[in-house]
């Protein structure tokens, strides 16, 4: 069983480091068999068609598949398709997403396998789970964007029937609900997204963001992007 | 119009056919003449003198019907309903609201004087509020009014409703006002805001408005509204209201005007 734990400072004595690993993986573990446990009094309370539960061996496996991709502590990793952050993602969009890929309301050949593969229980621990992870964004790329993108972000552009990020997204990008989190996320990421939005979402619930993306143009994408990614 | 009555008689006496019999100007149009097909005939001079009060009719009643009381003439219909759809992804599609990071109001059955009246206060700063400020200030006067009769005129379903069992007290603060502790009466909500909450003129419709979007306002109203250094601004009428609810009132009121059609 691979348990992951948070980046250790850089510099540490192995003695010292390993201390840490023992310690946090010991914390990882309490906070799984804590959901495990949690999901298996629900189960056995609960009536005969609710969810299969899992065990703490089950979650910590998928977390760390799900981590071989989306980053040791869930921050997004740069591979031939950048691979968006899902640490400190809101839980109920997190949920959503998975969802949506099962039921091929957002598109990813990829993505649609994994989501088919959870049950509706194990979608929650995952989105719980990631939600706790808080490590540093991965990078701040074109920086020099970051500033208009803040402005277009905070302030929207009126001139141009652009909303205000902020209105929905919250002035830290921190999202709510079924809203994402942006702050953090991959640039890359977050540029391919907003240019072909409507092609790999057909989900109701981001057919708001049409609109928007359709009233930015790729230097405001690209701005916005930078902004966020720098974002912690 | 003389020249066309001109045009028409020299038309029918044109396509009158061997029998002699008057062919109708309309079949001239189908092409069933015979002696002109009607693209030729707008080709020629007295066509030309038909075309051109024709197409000034097309033009001035052939928009009639999609017409609203919302376009005026410095407000164009492209830029208007450009600036619709970007206040709906905000407000919703139907202007019912949203609930973003922040409640974002409804604004369906508004009245345009408020509507007018809040954009202004968001340019002028006397209503504070940074996202809505950088919206207002691109507005000219006229679309701020075309706005207003736009969102005037839709009836979406409440979005929001706030928790049911406060529904009967706060229909009772709306009805018959509350005593505040340190005295006095406020009087009911109706009295301005109408029986159904219908709003008037200034006094805005509150039927339908999301929950929480009531509540942050009458409990955050003298940090929003008022702002203004020097301007008297006629949502000082409110302040005092505002600030004599308790938070359990403000509540119950909120619930209630949430759950009204």
């Amino acid at each position: 069983m691979v348990l992951s734990f948070p980046s250790a400072p850089a510099g540490t004595p192995r003695e010292g480091c390993r201390r840490r690993i023992v310690k946090a993986s010991g914390l990882r573990l309490a906070l799984q068999l804590a959901i495990a446990v949690v999901v298996f009094a629900t189960a056995a309370g609960g009536a005969a068609t609710k969810a299969l539960a899992f065990s703490s061996h089950e979650l910590a496996a998928k977390i760390a598949y799900c981590q071989d991709c989306h980053g040791p502590a869930g921050q997004g990793y740069r591979g031939f398709y950048p691979m968006p952050r899902l640490a400190g993602q809101q839980v109920e969009y997190f949920e959503d997403q998975l969802r949506a890929f099962v039921e091929g309301r957002r598109l990813n050949s990829i993505m649609s396998p994994v989501a088919r593969s959870l049950s509706p229980a194990m979608m929650t621990a995952l989105a719980t789970d990631f939600r706790a992870f808080n490590p540093r964004p991965l990078g701040g790329d074109r920086r020099e964007l970051a500033a208009m993108g803040e402005k277009i972000f905070q302030d929207g552009v009126p001139e141009q029937n652009v909303p205000a990020c902020a209105a929905c997204h919250g002035p830290e990008a921190t999202g709510i609900k079924q809203i994402p989190r942006l702050s953090g996320q991959l640039y890359l990421y977050m540029v391919k997204t907003l240019t072909n939005f409507r092609k790999d979402r057909k989900e109701h619930l981001s057919d708001v963001m049409y609109p928007v993306v359709e009233s930015l143009n790729k230097r405001q994408i690209e701005a916005v992007a930078a902004y966020v990614s720098s974002l912690r | 119009m003389m020249k066309v009555a001109r045009a028409f008689s020299a038309h029918s006496r044109a396509s009158r056919n061997p029998a002699g019999k008057a062919k109708s100007w309309v079949g001239a149009f189908a092409g069933t003449s015979g002696s002109q097909g009607w693209l030729d005939f707008m080709g020629t001079r007295s066509g030309i003198q038909l075309a051109l009060p024709l197409a000034m009719l097309v033009i001035v009643f052939g928009g009639a019907g999609r017409t609203s009381a919302a376009e005026t003439a410095a407000v164009s219909k492209p830029e208007l309903e450009a600036k619709i759809k970007y206040c709906e992804i905000c407000h919703g599609h139907s202007a019912e609201g949203f609930e973003g990071y922040y409640p974002i109001p409804r604004l369906a059955g508004q009245t345009p004087d408020f509507i007018k009246y809040s954009l202004q206060a968001f340019a002028e700063r006397t209503r504070t509020n940074n996202i809505m400020f950088h919206v207002a200030r691109v507005l000219s006067p006229d679309m701020m009014a075309a706005l207003g009769a736009h969102f005037h005129d839709l009836n979406a379903k409440p979005l929001g409703a706030g928790p049911t069992d406060l529904v009967a007290a706060g229909k009772e603060i709306f009805e018959t006002g509350v005593e505040p502790r340190g005295g006095g009466r406020i009087k009911s909500c109706s009295s301005c805001h109408g029986d159904n909450a219908e709003g008037n003129q200034d006094f805005p419709r509150l039927a339908g408005q999301l929950d929480d979007y009531i509540v942050d306002k009458l409990t955050n109203w003298s940090k929003e509204f008022g702002q203004h250094p020097s301007k008297m601004d006629v949502s000082r009428i409110m302040q005092p209201i505002a600030e004599a609810l308790t938070e359990a009132q403000i509540k119950a009121v909120a619930a209630y005007l949430s759950s009204l059609q």
